[in-house]
């Protein structure tokens, strides 16, 4: 099952409902960045708040994600991530440094904006 | 026979006991002694040892159960209890022999069951002593837990968590789910750990709080450590521990101004009217 991406103005919104198993993951890396070409977007929101688990390979295909945006020209916003996850993902030792993040789908619309803005 | 013997000779032995307790006690045991809860409570040891021997169970078990609670309680030493019920044997051994109970015949017979008698006493009294302690124990872990991590809301997006104490690795895993659950609870902007209280930062403690403010970081909220004092800064810096990614403050008052800064506040005072 593909993951939907929404369109909204210039900015792409992705809301991952069940947990990805690694075909859906490299699937939707694919979809994500063909769309990203097709509507040249500027900013991304991927919402995570219905994920309660994530592996090593969910986290790295994620990182990846955000760096190939990233190079196409789209900010990435990743929101809602649950408080286990977050636990599991310190201590798989992925910080996810560089990307901005918020609490959910609101605050992350508004940072993202900020961001463009700048 | 034994039994006898000690139902009427109850108040001798009992007074040849305290005799003998006070002569070889130290002082630790003398303040139990001198304790004028002593008597009753021995008497009720007594009482204990006879019904064990008269053998009714019931009433045993249930009143074992008090009397080590008791104990527990007066916080008698437990070597000083094991060694009471030796010394309680060893008088009435005596004491059967010096009234010519024991003979060449039975004495085998009746060492074998005083010592078969004190022997389930004492290990189903230090089986009370300990399960009471454990009790005790993990109470106390409870309570101490709850304790261990609030998490305060202060301002709209603006919590705190205070810590105090020493951080081990329990403690830390129960400050990063405290932390992480109360910030999308609470949808804080701006976390603040104070480290006020926290006496020493080792690379262990500072490598805790560095994954907490990850962490806090990934459910979008921005962490701050305040309260960093002179020596902990110190210490970090002496240990290389990066910090560089974490925003730190020295007092929780410029954390919490920081905060509102981020947060798009300002606390300003009112127009006085004149």
């Amino acid at each position: 099952m593909r993951i939907p991406i929404l369109k909204l103005h210039d900015c792409l919104l992705i809301s991952i409902q069940w947990e990805l198993d690694d075909q859906t993951a490299l699937q939707f890396q694919e979809d994500l960045l063909q769309k990203i070409h097709d509507t040249s977007a500027n900013g991304v929101v991927i919402d995570l708040t219905s994920i309660d688990f994530i592996d090593s390979f969910i986290a790295k295909v994620l990182g990846d994600v955000i760096e190939m945006s990233k190079l196409m020209g789209a900010k990435v916003v990743i929101t809602g991530i649950q408080p286990a996850v977050a636990i599991t993902l310190i201590e798989l030792g992925i910080g996810l440094n560089n990307v901005l993040t918020a609490l959910d789908l609101e605050k992350g619309l508004e940072k993202l904006q900020q961001e463009l803005g700048e | 026979m034994t039994l006898n013997y000690i139902r009427s000779n109850r108040q001798a032995i009992f007074e040849e006991w305290v005799q003998r307790l006070k002569e070889q006690s130290d002082e630790t045991v003398s303040n139990v002694i001198l304790d004028q809860n002593f008597s009753t409570t021995s008497t009720e040891l007594i009482n204990l040892a006879i019904l064990k021997i008269s053998g009714s169970t019931e009433e045993y078990t249930t009143r074992l159960e008090d009397f080590s609670d008791k104990i527990v309680r007066l916080g008698w030493p437990l070597r000083f209890v094991v060694n009471t019920l030796d010394v309680f044997g060893d008088l009435v051994y005596e004491g059967m022999e010096k009234d010519g109970l024991v003979d060449s015949k039975n004495q085998v017979k009746v060492m074998h069951d005083i010592n078969h008698w004190m022997k389930a006493m004492i290990s189903e009294i230090i089986n009370d002593y300990t399960s009471t302690w454990e009790r005790t124990i993990s109470n106390q872990k409870m309570a101490l837990q709850e304790l261990s991590a609030p998490l305060i809301p202060v301002f709209d997006g603006i919590t705190v968590m205070p810590l105090v104490g020493t951080i081990d690795t329990d403690r830390a895993k129960q400050i990063m789910e405290n932390l992480l659950q109360g910030a999308v609870k609470h949808r804080s902007e701006v976390v603040l750990i104070d480290i006020t209280g926290v006496p020493v930062v080792d690379t262990m403690v500072a490598h805790h709080i560095i994954q907490a403010a990850g962490a806090v970081r990934l459910i979008g909220a921005t962490c701050m450590i305040v309260g960093i004092r002179s020596e902990i800064a110190q210490t970090i810096v002496s240990l290389g521990i990066d910090l560089s990614r974490v925003i730190t403050k020295n007092t929780l008052k410029s954390g919490v101004e920081a905060a509102l800064e981020i947060t798009n506040c300002k606390i300003v005072p009112l127009e006085v009217k004149k």
